[in-house]
């Protein structure tokens, strides 16, 4: 497989090489961060290197190729178990001899991110390859998107490429028409998607239908076959719709999608987001979150729960959040912001005071602290410590 | 012949004097509106932010308009940071969508963040985007003609009218006699009708297409002391852009 897309690569390097030599551009980014987690089982410090380098060929007016690939090597800390940021009563259901199975390691990687070629003709927009997809109006959370799942901390960091095909059918001036085919090994396991994207006077609205291959793990069985939890795949339906506008002159969004489970309990998303910049410059944003895959009370929050959501197979432990931010810049180059994480459902939150400061054009330092102030097994709860990072980002 | 050219030149002197004389506020911002708003543009351009603290940010973009300013497209070519970032502006920036290519996420923004600034700059949308503003959101009143930098200039008053939404309750602007062309602009505190947000000169007049063109804007922010610097290193008008340019389709570009 590896082999393959470095195939696809070369092929693109070569398209790229006979095209003009002012049409093919390189360019990237150099990224160190430092992440400190303070816990109860100690004080975790990961550092990592991140280089990203980016090829883009416009080929002509109708042909464009892209691609990065992103290499990253992790120091410090590097495997990190989720044992240790639950609650004792979870953690304590573990045989001892179990618990390393349940260990995040973070390994050094090169990954081929995006190798994508698009064709822009007259009544479409073709895209095979590799490529971000990003659905959903939502700023924080995207019920609407299955491909992706948005750190909250840190929710406009840039997303993976997935292996796909697109086409974009303009209908007229405002709708279009996608629809998108992810291959797996099997149509069956393979994702689906039709979009309409319109707009009525003041809103845009997206109507979105995907079918895919769904696979929650069982995290209290091990599979000694594939040396895995017990996965749980089945076919996921989602019928979903957004919406973004303008009521009373502040900005208003909406994301709702419906989920039919083959096996599992069918669920839906809902976020429901507002902003407003003032005249002063100062931005300010909420966002509610309801999601019917999490509980209501946290004294049932389970292993499952838990696990499902650090591994990004389901979106939240709690089922109702809310979201705010307020951003201000202080100078032309300093912002300084604060965000707050709100579960409604147990009353545990999480503060986030935020900065970002340009050191030149194209040098830029992002920073956060991370304070969970609920109480022990709780959404935000003190078992999952307080953190801080701090990335630098250089462009090229 | 010679006495005939004499002659013709001064009735035209003559008329020009008299029609001077008599515009009113809203007969100049009409004819101001014309000028800076042609049918269609192309411009590429250079912004140069000089922070308080004297730091320097350089960015380039290329900018299409079409329908007199009413449909924008703006896309940044450098620096890196924000290398393919675009954003498209309809209906005289009341509609307004960015895409971020990073992210590969078009999203669509509400009325209010036209108030921000462009890229951190002391340009906010609105004022980039604002196509007919001048006659949509004020009304004009001339005050006593002056001098700026060796131009004659009608100045004039344009106060917000009651319905509009625009971020300034008043502005002052000099306008060059004979072009049109406005070369100072003064912006007023929306809360504060006397206090100066910001200025912006506008210098290197050039004839383009027929067009009187700036090629050289300053504004000063008089709060901070911070000022942008926005020089055209090209500029074309005489164009046909489709409407299909200024779609979410090639904001994705």
């Amino acid at each position: 497989m590896k082999s393959c897309w470095m195939a696809v690569v070369l092929l693109g390097l070569a398209v790229s090489a006979t095209a003009a030599p002012e049409e093919l551009q390189i360019f990237g980014y150099f990224e160190p961060q430092y992440l400190g987690t303070h816990i109860s089982a100690g004080y975790y410090q990961l550092f990592t290197n991140k280089l990203r380098v980016d090829v883009k060929s416009v080929l002509s007016d109708k042909i464009t190729f892209a691609a990065n690939i992103n290499t990253i090597t992790y120091h410090g800390k590097k495997e990190w178990n989720i044992l240790d940021f639950l609650a004792p009563d979870i953690r304590d259901t573990i045989p001892v001899t179990l618990r390393p199975l349940y260990t995040l390691p973070f390994e050094n990687q090169t990954l081929l991110d995006n190798a994508y070629v698009r064709l822009s003709l007259m009544g479409f927009d073709l895209t095979v390859g590799k490529q971000q997809i990003s659905l959903g109006t939502g700023y924080v959370w995207n019920p609407t998107d299955v491909f992706n799942v948005k750190d909250v901390l840190d929710p406009t960091y840039e997303q993976p490429g997935h292996n796909a095909v697109r086409l974009d059918i303009p209908v007229d001036g405002r709708h279009t028409a996608t629809l998108l085919y992810a291959p797996e090994a099997s149509w069956g396991e393979s994702g689906k998607l039709l979009q309409l994207k319109g707009g009525a006077g003041r809103f845009d609205y997206s109507l979105t239908l995907i079918e895919t291959r769904w696979t929650f793990h069982d995290y209290s069985r091990f599979d000694a076959g594939s040396l895995n939890f017990a996965a749980l795949p089945e076919r996921r339906r989602l019928w979903g719709g957004s919406a973004v506008g303008e009521l009373l002159g502040m900005g208003v969004w909406a994301e709702l999608a419906f989920n039919t489970m083959e096996r599992s309990k069918d669920f839906y998303e809902l976020v429901l987001g507002s902003d407003y910049t003032f005249d002063f410059q100062t931005y300010f944003m909420v966002e509610y979150y309801r999601n019917t895959l999490g509980k209501s009370d946290y004294r049932t929050y389970g292993l499952n729960d838990w696990m499902r959501f650090f591994t990004s197979e389901q979106k939240s432990v709690t089922r109702d959040q809310f979201y705010s931010l307020v951003q201000h810049p202080v100078t032309d180059l300093l912002v300084l912001g604060f965000q707050c994480l709100l579960s409604l459902s147990d009353g545990s939150c999480s503060f986030v005071p935020l900065a970002r400061y340009s050191l030149s054009d194209d040098t830029e330092l992002f920073a956060y602290l991370n304070l969970n102030i609920g109480s022990e097994g709780k959404t935000y709860g003190c078992s999952l410590g307080r953190a801080g990072l701090l990335r630098l980002r250089v462009y090229f | 012949m010679l006495k005939i050219g004499i002659g013709l030149f001064l009735i035209g002197v003559l008329s020009f004097s008299v029609t001077a004389q008599e515009l009113t506020g809203e007969d100049i911002i009409q004819r101001v509106n014309q000028v800076i708003n042609p049918q269609a543009m192309y411009a590429k351009a250079k912004m140069t932010i000089t922070t308080s603290s004297g730091s320097l940010r350089t960015f380039l973009y290329e900018s299409w308009s079409k329908n007199k300013g009413e449909k924008n497209l703006v896309r940044y070519l450098e620096p890196v940071r924000v290398k393919d970032q675009a954003t498209l502006m309809l209906n005289h920036a009341d509609d307004i969508w960015m895409f971020f290519p990073r992210t590969q996420r078009v999203r669509k923004l509400a009325s209010h963040a036209k108030k921000q600034k462009m890229q951190g700059s002391d340009f906010s949308y609105e004022d980039m985007g604002s196509g007919d503003a001048f006659i949509e959101d004020f009304s004009a009143r001339r005050l006593n003609d002056q001098t700026w930098e060796g131009f004659d200039c009608f100045q004039l008053e344009l106060k917000r009218i009651p319905e509009s939404d625009i971020s300034y309750s008043r502005l002052v602007i000099w306008i060059i006699k004979d072009r049109f062309v406005p070369v100072v602009i003064e912006y007023y505190s929306e809360n504060d009708p006397d206090r100066i947000l910001k200025r912006l000169v506008q210098s290197d007049i050039r004839e383009v297409d027929g067009i009187p063109t700036a090629f050289r804007m300053d504004m000063h922010n008089q709060n901070d002391g911070s000022q942008t610097g926005l020089e055209l290193l090209e500029v074309r008008y005489n164009l046909i852009l489709p409407d299909s340019m200024f779609t979410e389709r090639v904001l994705k570009r």
